[in-house]
């Protein structure tokens, strides 16, 4: 019997791509498919999580001023 | 006298000069344009006692007359709205936050009460922390920003807003060159929107009253400390700190009563009748100028007691602690002790009127003021250097960073003053000289005389030298990037009368910039640099970050590598490369010259060879060097030049236009702004419309990021703004693009991956970052060490049958020497 899972579909750029691929790989079972160079599927329940994640992870790469005083 | 440099012709000149105009309104700080004894500076011979009390007594007239006028323009607008505005030190009962008051936390003043006149008046003062928020578009504003920049520090000066703050220091300095704390505190409520709080008027109180009353002498190469009260010497002797500091030293101390040994001026100074003038005259100037009262103190004796030389910076520090300053300040021409160095400006040495406000803070009273300039790079530091060891005509010690910089001091102070060949010596690795007669000039590195380790005879030898000598001037270049550990080392050996500390970038990564106040002292004056690129002293520079997106495979391997192989993945990222190579393209089109960075020596030659551009790192012979850079000067078929760190100081290229950078170290905001310098002082700036590019190659989604941010930051507050290109139009159609297929793409990061961690690393060189790290730390990075690579045992025992093709061809070999004669004929008409 054929089942259905919802899933989201996901465009970005090809850094993000691989930045939720590595998202993917600590935690399994976020990303159904990877489609093609910039678009992905994944689950619906887990849009929230990889947004956090993505945030955390990009905001390494932000410099803040204000951090230092 | 040809040699001589007309100060009041240039200042003349100046007062044309709106800037220069408005500062005499507010300040007397310009007493080097009024004093009539500063135009005759140059005759040291004219230096008897009558002629100084005359200059004395014109600049207290001076000083009354400035204040006078300063008490008109104030009363003029007399604050009748005074009683309209409540002052509430803490938040009023019946205050409501607005909406976007959150926003501002701890730092909402919206509960201050503005001056109902408040649109006229262009600043804002900040309760907590005494930060002024100034508006650079209103009328007043030149007028405001001489002020400003006299009492306060520049923070950040972009176009329309600046901001400065008012710090202890920045308050001395104002003090030292005259201002009056009633009128510091009158002039800033009249520029005010809002009333001045009173925590402000009271820390303004209390950093100045004190100033000035405590000074610090070298005499005969010892430190005293003196004063014109005895009592706040008592005060400091039995200061827990200060007391056992003191060195007894058996022939001028009198033991009065056991604690309190004060030395009597005329045992002090044996020097006779000369002496006491000399301190009556300086306290007469310093004093006298602030109240009359102080009038009676300067005809008492001057009471000092003695300090060791290593002691100096604890007093200082202690003094400061206890709200008793030290001043030190260098008589340098009632300073018979020295011998004078003949050493005069060339007539055709011409000082930009920038330069010229930089000494006149200096030399504000006719002394000599410890201090730090700081101008842009390219805004011609080493001439004010120059300029200031022709005013003091002492002995002078110049300690730089590299030995590069050490010939290039001393060559530029043969260029443009007429001190002789013999007197001026060099002190390196490489050269141990001396000068014979008994006074000259001494250019070193910092390294060279703080070394404590074991010393060769010779350098011994020209060491105890140095040490020996009492030094009318020391000049400290790029004093921001020496540890304070090795620069207090060089400031307690070698006894200076007064210290010039010169700088570009104010700024340290480790935040010890605040013990420089004590090292050297104060700063004394801090350019604009959009106001020097406006008056065309400075080039106009476009500044644009370029975000290069990471390919796919670059990036996935960039997560999964260490942090050092990261560093390489996203230097060698093609997108990047191919950013730069369209950039190159672009600006060799449009005729300029380039210049790219990268501080990474792997990607340098990667890209440079790729290319098919000359390329210079560290071990590049210099020969192979002066022929690469003369064929970019000259030749027009080189236009493209690649520098590792090498060039970020010591190579001077006029002609570069445009500059890219691929690779940086780390968050250096210092070396941004070195960079930036290279292309300051383009040779074109003057054309019309004439800009200069500056870009920084980034990799989108990586730590670079972060480090390109924070290098941005220094520059961000001097005013520039850094364009964001996200996407450069037309490059997809380059022809001849590099790795535009994905499998030269793979085959780059197969190439990338296969490399060595160090290869990530930096360059090490005769440079600032390496002249001071640690030797340990030194050698580990010099030491070579096991490469790995991928192969069978036959191919690397040659077991196997291989050939050698040379595909990218080493540009910098192709360039040829032109026969000098040629070069002659052929370069100048170039020029023309």
């Amino acid at each position: 019997m054929p089942t259905a899972t919802k899933g989201v579909l996901v465009q970005c750029d090809p850094s993000i791509r691989a930045l939720i691929l590595q998202i993917d790989s600590k935690a399994p079972g976020i990303v159904l498919d990877e489609l093609d160079e910039t678009h992905l599927l994944i689950k619906q329940d887990q849009v929230m999580n990889v947004k956090n994640e993505l945030n955390k992870l990009l905001s390494k790469n932000i410099y803040n001023p204000f951090d230092e005083q | 006298m040809t040699g001589r440099v007309d100060y009041r012709k240039l200042a003349g000149h100046d007062d044309s000069d709106d800037e220069f105009r408005y500062e005499d309104d507010f300040l007397k700080d310009d007493d080097l344009d009024r004093d009539p004894s500063f135009g005759t500076r140059r005759k040291p011979k004219r230096k008897a006692p009558p002629s100084s009390t005359d200059g004395n007594a014109s600049k207290k007239t001076k000083a009354k007359a400035t204040v006078e006028i300063l008490k008109q323009r104030l009363s003029d607008d007399e604050f009748a709205d005074e009683d309209m505005i409540t002052l509430t030190p803490q938040l009023p009962d019946g205050y409501v936050p607005d909406v976007v008051s959150q926003a501002f936390g701890a730092a909402d003043f919206s509960y201050l009460k503005l001056k109902p006149d408040h649109f006229s008046r262009p600043i804002w003062i900040s309760p907590k922390d005494g930060r002024i928020i100034l508006e650079s578009f209103s009328p007043l504003a030149e007028q405001a920003q001489d002020f400003l920049i006299t009492i306060a520090e520049p923070i950040s000066r972009p176009s329309h807003i600046h901001e400065y703050k008012i710090t202890v220091y920045s308050l001395y300095a104002a003090v030292s060159v005259g201002v009056q704390t009633e009128d510091i505190i009158l002039v800033l409520n009249r520029l005010s929107k809002v009333p001045v709080h009173q925590e402000i008027i009271s820390f303004i109180r209390e950093a100045t009253v004190s100033y000035g009353k405590v000074k610090l002498v070298l005499k005969h190469n010892r430190y005293f400390v003196e004063s014109t009260q005895a009592d706040i010497l008592q005060m400091l002797l039995k200061d827990e700190v200060i007391g056992p500091l003191r060195t007894l030293s058996s022939e001028n101390t009198v033991a009065s009563n056991g604690l309190i040994s004060l030395a009597a001026p005329t045992g002090e100074l044996e020097n006779g009748g000369k002496e006491p003038q000399k301190s009556e005259d300086i306290f007469a100037s310093i004093i006298g100028k602030r109240s009359e009262e102080d009038e009676e103190d300067d005809l008492d004796a001057v009471h000092s007691f003695e300090i060791a030389n290593e002691s100096v910076e604890a007093v200082k520090k202690r003094c400061h602690e206890i709200d008793y300053p030290v001043l030190e300040e260098y008589d340098f021409r009632n300073d018979e002790r020295n011998p004078i160095l003949d050493i005069d400006l060339k007539p055709s040495t011409q000082i930009r009127p920038y330069q010229e406000k930089s000494l006149s803070k200096m030399f504000g009273n006719g002394r000599a003021r410890s201090g730090i300039i700081v101008l842009p790079c390219g805004a011609g530091k080493t001439l004010v250097g120059i300029t200031a060891a022709c005013t003091i005509k002492k002995s002078v010690i110049v300690l730089c960073t590299s030995s590069v910089s050490v010939m290039q001091w001393r060559q530029q102070f043969l260029q443009w003053c007429t001190i002789q060949h013999e007197n001026v010596a060099v002190f390196t690795s490489e050269n141990k000289e001396m000068f014979t007669s008994d006074s000259g000039l001494v250019v070193s590195t910092y390294s060279m005389v703080a070394n404590t380790r074991n010393r060769s005879h010779d350098s011994q030898k020209v060491m105890d030298f140095l040490t020996s000598r009492e030094w009318g001037f020391i000049i400290l270049d790029e004093v921001h990037v020496v540890p304070a550990a090795m620069f207090r080392r060089v400031v307690t050996t070698i006894a200076a009368h007064a210290k010039l500390g010169l700088t570009a970038t104010l700024v340290r990564e480790d935040d010890k910039i605040g013990d420089l106040n004590f090292l050297i002292g104060p700063k004394l004056y801090e350019a604009n640099w959009m106001d020097l690129a406006q008056k065309g002293h400075i080039a106009n520079v476009q500044c644009a970050e370029v975000w290069c997106p990471m390919t796919s495979e670059f990036y996935q391997e960039y997560l999964r590598e260490s942090a050092r192989k990261r560093m390489l993945l996203y230097i060698m990222n093609p997108t990047k490369f191919q950013a730069c190579q369209f950039l190159i393209h672009f600006h060799e089109k449009r005729g300029d010259k380039i210049i790219v960075f990268s501080d990474n020596v792997y990607a340098l030659q990667e890209y440079a060879l790729k290319l098919g551009k000359p390329f210079i790192y560290g071990s590049t012979p210099q020969q192979e060097r002066m022929k690469i850079l003369q064929n970019f000067q000259h030749n027009d078929q080189v236009n493209t030049i690649f520098l590792s760190k090498v060039g970020d100081t010591s190579i001077d290229l006029p002609e570069a236009t445009c500059l890219i950078q691929i690779s940086s170290h780390y968050g250096s905001r210092r070396q941004e702004a070195q960079r930036l310098g290279r292309i300051l002082r383009a040779k074109r700036r003057n054309d019309e419309g004439f800009n200069a590019f500056f870009y920084s190659l980034v990799s989108k989604d990586t730590q670079e990021m972060y480090y390109s941010t924070k290098r941005q930051a220094f520059l961000v507050d001097q005013g520039y703004a850094f364009k964001v290109i996200t996407h450069l139009n037309g490059m997809e159609q380059l022809p001849n693009l590099a790795y535009a297929s994905p499998k030269e793409r793979r085959e780059l990061l197969q190439q990338v991956l296969l490399k060595n961690e160090d290869a990530a690393g930096v360059e090490i060189g005769d440079d600032v970052d390496t002249n001071f790290i640690s030797n340990e730390r030194r050698q580990k990075y010099e030491q070579s060490q096991a490469t790995r690579s991928a192969g069978s045992l036959a191919s690397i025992a040659g077991g196997e049958d291989m050939a050698y093709v040379e595909y990218s061809k080493n540009k910098n070999k192709e360039l040829r020497e032109h026969n000098p004669i040629i070069q002659k004929m052929y370069y100048q008409k170039q020029k023309k």
